[in-house]
């Protein structure tokens, strides 16, 4: 082994070549018994410097891991990029459900948008269904509070309403930011 | 693209003698993490062993995100937790950052498995490598310390001592070469016990 070689090994330890040279270490190292063991020893003195060993374990277990790996298979650029393809892409079916559900979602916020600029005190009569005689139950909002005649209608809307109020827009942000605050100081 | 990279790409690309070269570069740092885990030397190089057949079949799925030894070092981990669970012994609490393992090790309850041979040994093989590095011309002693010690590259190491870095490879190989003549003889006697 000339001197050549050796420095090519020193240079390799510390992750200092490349291209042709990388090549030529490596065809060195994996073809030349007595360059690998060079090799190993350079590693070494590197390792006991930087504190990588203990003890006087200078293990060399490239050959049982070789006989250990014969019978592993041998890995193609295509394997590799079989795994990335292994990726489970969304289902077209969901790209489809979801901008149905986006549209739903944009229509009911218009909807909830359109009911909250609605006049103050703005009666909304509930029409009554033509086939059933019930009688006509008006709604009124005033301020943050109904008016209906059944206390149980009325209990239902002003938790929808302090519901809304909490989520909705940019207040709803800083209802949000109240109860977080509010549960980490506990 | 640094040479683990390169090194990994070509197993990835069949090329099984390229992971050769990576159980060589890692082995020693591997089988003193796992020993840190795994008290007895013997069960401690088994525990490496499957550590490295392990990574090799998961090395299809290494894309090159972390560095291949913050990788490798989490399959030493897992392989020595695995097998002392197995063993119905408790692994260790606390884990370790990759690069702090060095210094995880360096703690006395860690060494306990050492024995005064293997110690002595090991002072043997740092004392013969110090001595050697001692006995270089001053600017080869320089170029290897602030390789070993300081992690620097050829390209800083050659702004840091205003030379070629072509220079300070040859400086380093230099050191090296002094090193190796040095240590042979303790190797040898190392390994025949």
């Amino acid at each position: 082994m000339t001197i050549n070689q050796n420095e090519l090994l020193s240079a390799f330890v510390d992750g200092e070549l490349q291209g042709d040279e990388f090549e030529q270490a490596l065809q060195i190292v994996t073809t030349n018994e007595q360059a690998r063991t060079q090799l190993q020893r350079y590693q070494l003195v590197s390792d006991v410097l930087q504190g990588h060993t203990l003890g006087n374990q200078y293990v060399d277990l490239t050959s049982q891991i070789s006989a250990a790996l014969v019978d592993e298979p041998v890995f193609t650029q295509a394997s590799t990029t079989n795994k990335k393809s292994q990726v489970i892409p969304f289902p077209k079916q969901f790209w489809k459900q979801a901008t149905g559900l986006a549209v739903a979602a944009s229509v009911g916020a218009l909807a909830v948008m359109g009911v909250m600029t609605q006049p103050q005190n703005q009666l909304i009569p509930v029409t009554p269904v033509a086939a059933i005689d019930t009688p006509v139950v008006t709604v009124a909002q005033a301020g943050n509070r109904w008016t209906v005649g059944e206390p149980e209608v009325e209990h239902r809307l002003d938790t929808y309403l302090l519901d809304h109020n909490e989520y909705a827009g940019a207040s709803g942000v800083f209802s949000y930011a109240r109860v977080v605050s509010y549960d980490a100081g506990r | 693209m640094s040479v683990d990279l390169e090194l990994v790409q070509r197993v990835q690309a069949g090329d099984k003698k390229a992971f050769d070269v990576l159980i060589l570069k890692y082995q020693q740092r591997i089988v003193h993490v796992i020993t840190g885990f795994v008290h007895d030397p013997v069960e401690a190089l088994d525990v490496a062993q499957e550590a490295f057949i392990k990574a090799y079949r998961a090395i299809p799925n290494f894309r090159g995100d972390s560095a291949f030894y913050t990788w490798l070092y989490r399959i030493a981990i897992n392989t020595a937790k695995n097998h002392l669970t197995a063993r119905a012994r408790r692994p260790p609490a606390m884990d370790v950052d990759a690069m702090d393992a060095t210094n995880f090790y360096d703690a006395p309850e860690l060494k306990e498995f050492e024995t005064p041979e293997s110690s002595l040994m090991s002072d043997e093989l740092e004392q013969a490598i110090h001595r050697a590095i001692q006995d270089l011309p001053e600017d080869t002693a320089t170029a290897i310390q602030l390789r070993e010690f300081d992690g620097m590259s050829y390209e800083e190491i050659a702004q840091a001592m205003d030379c070629p870095i072509g220079t300070v490879r040859s400086r380093i190989f230099r050191a090296r070469d002094a090193i190796d003549k040095q240590i042979q003889e303790i190797m040898g006697e190392g390994e025949q016990q």
